[in-house]
């Protein structure tokens, strides 16, 4: 027989799960990476993840997009990811430059790292609610 | 014995209160009436560059160019900001934070052989905007600014 203590991690953890189903929003981890060589955008990469467990923190600021036919998260995203992006980088965002002269040559390289945080993610109809968690 | 004790209290009370009531203490962020600051390197005072209860806007101009290949004009207009942005955020970082700069000379036989300069900066930015966009010619264009105050800081 379990202990009162004991079953309070699992009621929480039950009431988290309940409310999100209710609600209808789901937890995702998101992080992105732009490289840019000389002024010019080298490589870029956004991570999305699905969180394992619903994130305990409280709502930041949130955006909203439009939503085509059941698209999923990273299609939204991928559509619309200069407002995303100018959405999180307002927040926090990490830079890194390096720039290399010689008299014959002039080499910059940049890297800007949005940290993975979490999100919290309303899916509407035809709408999608993101909502960065602190 | 005794009287070399006694002289020797006599001298630490004047020395005592030069170091209690001296007023070249360093002023914390959260004072009211900050007048000066203590630099790292030489201890010197330093005016402050914030000042309570005012806000320092800091505005900067990125610039990005779009890739020579893309698969639509759009497509090059989003990356040329993108870039655009990466440059005025590195532009910020520097003007907060500061530029690391090393240069390398390399000399043989009392001539220049080699000559590099390398200049860095890492930073965490909070609280940028993005006020203007420009793209003419390839050459996108970001007005961007950040405002530095007290209360933002210690948020």
């Amino acid at each position: 027989m379990r202990s009162r203590n004991g079953n309070r991690p699992f009621l929480l953890k039950s009431i988290g799960i309940i409310s999100t189903f209710a609600f209808g929003a789901d937890n995702y981890y998101i992080g992105y990476r732009l490289t840019a060589h000389n002024s010019q955008v080298f490589n870029e990469t956004l991570s999305i993840s699905k969180a394992m467990q619903p994130c305990s923190s409280q709502p930041l600021s949130s955006i909203t997009f439009d939503r085509l036919q059941n698209e999923s998260l990273k299609k939204v995203l991928l559509r619309e990811e200069t407002r995303f992006l100018q959405f999180s980088a307002s927040q926090e965002i990490s830079i890194k430059s390096n720039e290399t002269i010689t008299p014959s040559t002039m080499n910059s390289q940049q890297t800007l790292t949005l940290p993975t945080k979490c999100y919290e993610v309303e899916f509407n109809d035809r709408s999608v609610t993101i909502t960065l968690m602190k | 014995m005794r009287i070399s004790a006694s002289f020797a209290l006599l001298l630490a009370i004047p020395a005592l209160h030069a170091g209690v009531f001296s007023s070249d203490e360093p002023s914390s962020p959260s004072s009211q009436n900050v007048k000066c600051v203590y630099s790292g390197t030489d201890g010197n005072c330093v005016e402050p560059v914030l000042k309570t209860g005012k806000e320092l806007v800091i505005t900067v101009i990125g610039q990005g160019v779009a890739p020579s290949i893309t698969a639509s004009p759009a497509q090059a207009y989003a990356l040329a900001k993108r870039a655009a942005m990466a440059d005025g955020y590195r532009q910020i970082a520097e003007r907060v934070k500061g530029v690391q700069v090393e240069g390398q000379d390399t000399i043989k036989n009392m001539m220049l052989q080699q000559s590099s300069t390398r200049t860095s900066v890492e930073a965490l930015v909070r609280g940028a905007n993005l006020l203007n966009t420009s793209f003419k010619e390839g050459l996108c264009e970001v007005e961007m600014e950040i405002a530095l105050s007290y209360s933002k800081v210690s948020e």
